[in-house]
């Protein structure tokens, strides 16, 4: 457990140190993002060994304390948290295109990773509510970083993020009101299922699902993420969204009734299929690169959505497997595709699809990284987001009546095929090759490849994961 | 108990008023005001579930006066991104 | 797991062109020798290593890799007599494509990035040819799909990127029901290692839909490369890629690797016991008769040369899957072999057609008036393939409809022999035509677009080395490859030690 609180607390002390010496050192951060990732490693490690870890903040039991849980999940989410931002960060401090140099990024995005650290620990509904704004806070000022030109996508991004959290709050509320305790296992021991759980669950819900960009609640993302400066992006769309996931995830997981679950539970699953269709088509049809990358996200988060409803429908935990693969997958191939867009954005000198004429020859990592990272989001084999989509299908093949749901990943894995390639197409135009503005940055473009290897090599590392999982559940 | 309930009814309508506001109107001030509106609708709600017991409540009062704080800072926030002088529109100006 | 030499022979196998396929990508354009080097280095080094394994197999030795992949199936490289048979017309056709893809593309841009995707093509068909159970397959499917795309796109034209994407279109649809297919079946059984007669029999009472389902799936998506109608659609959009890809394209690489999977599917996965209780041979049976007669109507409507070849490729693909489908030993031997004869005829094909175009501009069938006067070695080699693939005694592709239709005859389908017959007067029709025009029409007093590749004298000078030395030993072997048929080197015994051990024979 204390391996866990130093991989949160790292990151947060560094970011005061940084406030506090005004100073905007990158160098600091990957250090200190180095040390987080093997203290959240060795943390997994104990997790490996060990069974759950309990932690009572300030020897403060609950309901009036802070109750922090060390479980198989957690641990691999502090890992994969402080890895992409490791890589996110490596990216920012080398690439000549990052924009985030001397700027408030560093410490602001240290803060992001402790808050984040946080919401995984803590099993609380209020302080899953302080971490939620700590998150939307920290994202809406890196935002900001690019610019007066993202104020106002920010702005709409901000007001919506808040609005959000007070919806969830009325339902903490309502919860708390019924039940006098916030703790979730507390909760789950005491929950019955009447119209004001009801009410509240889905006030919770409404609040998450806005915070996540879940279709339909997910028009403000494609703004916000595309405005934002690079490193940026790949952090919102890799992390920022999988908070309430996360939270959305354990509040259905543990709190609802069967019954109200699988209804719940059909509305999420189409929401999904929704969000991979309508997502995909918006990708294929938006004239900007990173809009595009952002729409992926919108649809890709169908994919963890579909699971979602399909673990609620049939109560069916292996699915709760393939939504963190999906997750964890999507996370290390997004950072790639936003870093890979942005070199080649930030290098050819327009923010359009169309400028990326001739991009695998004048560009040809850069490219590289993006098809191969959106091999994974396709689901291509050998890649990570091949393991999630497997890990998703077997339940849905193996009884007849489960086939229409298949159809719908059919449906997703085919729509983002249609966005990645239609830009890889038009990198292997040669007619009318755009050429570079200025020299492209070699380093910075294998850093921005470095996730999607990562993501690939999953694929031959993910059968003891799932092994495990199935083991001793999440 | 019947004013408690009268108190409860108010944060909670005064929570779907601002809600209202914030999907209507398109001023970047009052959207911001909406959203405080929303806020002030829930704490009362919550001051009202505390006030229901004898003694009242404090893990609720003390939730409330954290989400005060919260509420404070983004409401800063927000009004320090509405008043910076934002471009006429988001065009991009490089190819047309 | 001990690892000796035969549990790493799989892997080395595949990395030997995978491995200088990453290093060629990261050669400058102008380090040409280096380029040429690494590339003849990795084909000789892979015709060694799949040698070894030939000698190994012949001795009784098993070579098996496996690593962890996915619960219930790993990942499983595994020579066996089947996958040896496709592994090694696969290192032979990659040593004379690569040969002939140097002479084609001298002096043309971007040939790191070229070659690079070569390789990276043919390990993946080579690790899809070892491949040892489902997953495995569709793993090296899927990235048989993305590395020949660069390739396919790799003049960058207009006309090159719509043949892409239409590719793109075909292949990832055909993958996702591949995997659709693949999936359903793991999440019944697993993935089991393919073995003779399949591992489906314990199911097929209790899940017969699902089964009937999986191979529908599986077919489709297989379907989809191996141009079985209506999903052709990509292969004659994809001839305008270089002379060298469509060539490899053709005859291994992706055409063949569809054919591969099916026989794979039949035999090993389902067995043809199975197939034939399921009620699926006949349906399949139908497909495929049925692409051979309209691939060969619609070459013989072509004025193109090589879309004329790659429509009788259509037709002629399905010549293996029509021998699957018959689930018969004698069938089955045709289809096994004819996977290597056509093959070799139809790289045979793509070469010439490749040197005139690029030796005197030839692309239309008009053109070649006179073509054996100035280029005889090169139309000579057309002929032979050309009577080949009509199946005029005793070329390779005799023994093969030979087979094919006593196959038929053996299991009661005397309806094949129709279609067989039809099939080689289509044949005869669209390439008699050529070979007349070639030999028996006057030259043109200039050639549409002639350049001097050699001495311009028609023999050894007729073209550049390059281009016509990989002509000729194919035409040697495709030659041998009937002529010996009797013996036991040809792949027609292979193929029936194969198919002995198939209907344990």
């Amino acid at each position: 457990m204390s391996a866990a609180l130093l991989s949160l607390t790292i990151p947060l002390a560094t970011a005061m140190l940084l406030l506090l010496f005004r100073t905007r050192a990158g160098t600091v951060v990957i250090v200190a993002n180095t040390a987080s990732l093997v203290a959240a490693m060795l943390a997994l490690d104990a997790v490996m060994t060990g069974a759950r870890e309990q932690l009572s903040l300030g020897n403060w039991d609950a309901p009036l304390g802070i109750r922090f849980e060390l479980g198989p999940l957690t641990a691999v989410l502090l890992v994969f948290t402080a890895l992409i931002h490791l890589l996110v960060t490596i990216y920012a401090q080398a690439s000549r295109h990052s924009k985030t140099r001397d700027t408030d990024f560093w410490p602001l995005s240290c803060l992001l990773h402790a808050s984040l650290a946080a919401l995984w620990l803590s099993r609380d509904l209020f302080n899953w509510y302080i971490t939620l704004e700590l998150l939307g806070l920290t994202a809406v000022a890196m935002i900001i970083i690019s610019g007066p030109r993202s104020h106002l996508p920010a702005l709409r991004y901000l007001l919506l993020s808040l609005a959000a959290s007070l919806c969830y709050l009325l339902g903490v509320a309502f919860l708390y009101g019924r039940y006098g305790v916030l703790d979730i296992r507390m909760l789950a021991e005491v929950v019955v299922d009447d119209p004001g759980t009801r009410l509240a669950m889905l006030l919770l819900t409404l609040g998450l699902m806005l915070k996540a960009a879940l279709w339909p609640l997910h028009q403000w993302l494609p703004a916000a993420h595309a405005a934002a400066p690079t490193a940026v992006s790949a952090l919102l769309s890799a992390l920022v969204v999988k908070g309430p996931l996360f939270i959305l995830w354990m509040v259905w997981s543990t709190l609802a009734e069967p019954g109200f679950a699988r209804q719940a539970g059909v509305l999420f699953a189409f929401a999904g299929i929704a969000a991979l269709v309508s997502g995909g088509w918006a990708a294929l049809r938006t004239p900007w690169l990173k809009v595009l990358v952002a729409y992926s996200t919108v649809a890709q988060l169908g994919y963890a959505l579909l699971a979602l409803g399909l673990l609620l429908y049939w109560q069916d935990p292996e699915m709760s497997i393939a939504l963190w693969l999906f997750v964890l997958a999507h996370g290390l191939a997004k950072v790639s595709m936003f870093l890979g867009a942005g070199e080649m954005q930030a290098t050819l000198g327009s923010r359009r699809v169309s400028a990326l004429k001739g991009a695998s020859q004048t560009m040809p990592l850069a490219m590289f990284a993006f098809a191969v990272a959106g091999g994974s989001l396709i689901g291509l084999p050998p890649s990570g987001g091949f393991i999630a989509k497997w890990v998703l299908l077997q339940p849905l093949l193996v009884e007849p009546s489960h086939w229409p749901w298949a159809l719908g990943v059919l449906l997703g894995t085919l729509a983002s095929a249609g966005y990645v390639f239609r830009v890889v197409t038009i990198a292997f135009n040669r007619a009318d090759p755009s050429s570079p503005g200025h020299d492209p940055d070699t380093a910075a473009q294998w850093l921005a490849m470095l996730p999607a290897l990562i993501v690939w090599a999953m694929a031959l590392l993910s059968e003891p994961l799932i092994l495990w999982f199935q083991e001793v559940g999440l | 108990m019947s004013h408690i309930s009268l108190y409860l009814l108010g944060g909670v309508a005064l929570w779907v008023l601002g809600l209202h506001a914030l999907m209507t109107q398109r001023n970047a001030l009052r959207r911001i005001m909406a959203v405080n509106v929303m806020g002030s609708g829930t704490f009362m709600v919550m001051v009202a579930l505390a006030a229901r017991m004898t003694p009242i409540d404090p893990v609720l009062q003390a939730l409330v006066v954290t989400g005060l704080v919260v509420a404070a800072s983004a409401t800063a926030f927000a009004l320090r991104l509405a008043t910076t002088e934002s471009p006429v529109a988001d065009v991009d100006r490089e190819r047309e | 797991m001990i690892t000796t030499w035969t549990t790493l022979l799989p892997p080395a196998i595949v990395l030997s062109s995978l491995l200088p396929g990453l290093l060629i990508f990261s050669l400058r354009e102008d380090q040409t020798r280096l380029r040429i080097g690494l590339n003849l280095f990795a084909v000789i080094l892979k015709l060694g290593l799949v040698g070894l394994m030939l000698r190994g197999v012949g001795q009784g030795l098993e070579f098996r890799f496996a690593l962890p992949f996915l619960p219930g199936g790993d990942l499983v490289l595994h020579g066996d007599a089947t996958s040896l048979q496709f592994v090694s017309l696969s290192a032979v056709l990659w040593l004379a494509t690569t040969v002939y893809a140097i002479g084609y593309l001298q002096d043309s841009p971007l040939q790191s990035r070229f070659f690079g995707y070569f390789s990276l093509c043919v390990s993946a068909t080579v690790g899809l040819a070892l491949a040892g159970n489902l997953v495995t397959f569709l793993l090296f499917y899927e990235l048989l799909t993305l590395a020949t795309f660069p390739l396919l796109v790799h003049r960058g034209t207009k006309k090159a990127l719509k043949a892409g994407r239409i590719y793109l279109a075909h292949t990832l649809g055909g993958g996702a029901l591949l995997l659709m297919g693949v999936a359903l079946l793991h999440s019944l059984t697993g993935s089991p290692e393919f073995q003779a007669g399949g591992y489906v029999e314990l199911l097929a009472d209790a899940h017969q839909p699902s089964l009937m389902v999986a191979f529908a799936l599986m077919i489709a998506g297989l379907g989809v490369k191996a141009a079985l109608i209506p999903l052709h659609g990509w292969l004659p959009e994809a001839m305008v890629a270089p002379a060298p890809v469509s060539a490899l394209l053709h005859a291994v690489a992706v055409v063949k690797a569809g054919a591969f999977g099916i026989i794979r599917v039949v035999y090993d996965v389902y067995g043809v016991d199975q197939v034939q209780a399921l009620g699926l041979a006949m349906p399949l049976l139908a497909v495929a008769a049925a692409t051979i007669i309209y691939g060969s109507l619609k070459a013989l409507q072509q004025q193109e040369l090589k879309k004329r070849l790659a429509y009788s490729t259509v037709s002629q693909v399905s010549y293996i899957t029509l021998g699957v489908a018959l689930v018969g030993p004698i069938a089955g031997v045709a289809a096994l072999a004819h996977l290597v004869h056509q093959g070799l005829m139809k790289v045979t094909l793509f070469y010439c057609a490749g040197n005139f175009a690029e030796t005197l501009g030839i692309h239309h069938i008009q053109e070649m008036n006179g073509v054996g006067r100035r280029m005889p070695l090169t139309m000579a080699a057309f002929t032979l393939g050309a009577l080949g693939m009509i199946g005029i005694p005793p070329t390779a592709g005799f023994i093969s409809k030979w087979y094919l239709g006593l196959g038929a005859l053996e299991v009661g389908q005397d309806w094949i022999l129709l279609i067989l017959v039809v099939s080689g007067l289509l044949n005869a029709a669209y390439f008699l035509p050529l070979i007349y025009r070639g030999w028996f029409c006057g030259p043109p007093r200039q050639w549409p677009d002639e350049r001097s590749l050699g001495s311009g004298l028609p023999g050894a000078g007729e073209t550049h080395w390059m281009l016509l030395a990989p002509v000729l030993f194919t035409t040697v072997l495709a030659l041998l490859a009937g002529l010996l048929a009797g013996s036991e080197v040809s792949p027609l015994a292979w193929s029936q030690l194969i198919i002995n051990r198939q209907f344990g024979l």
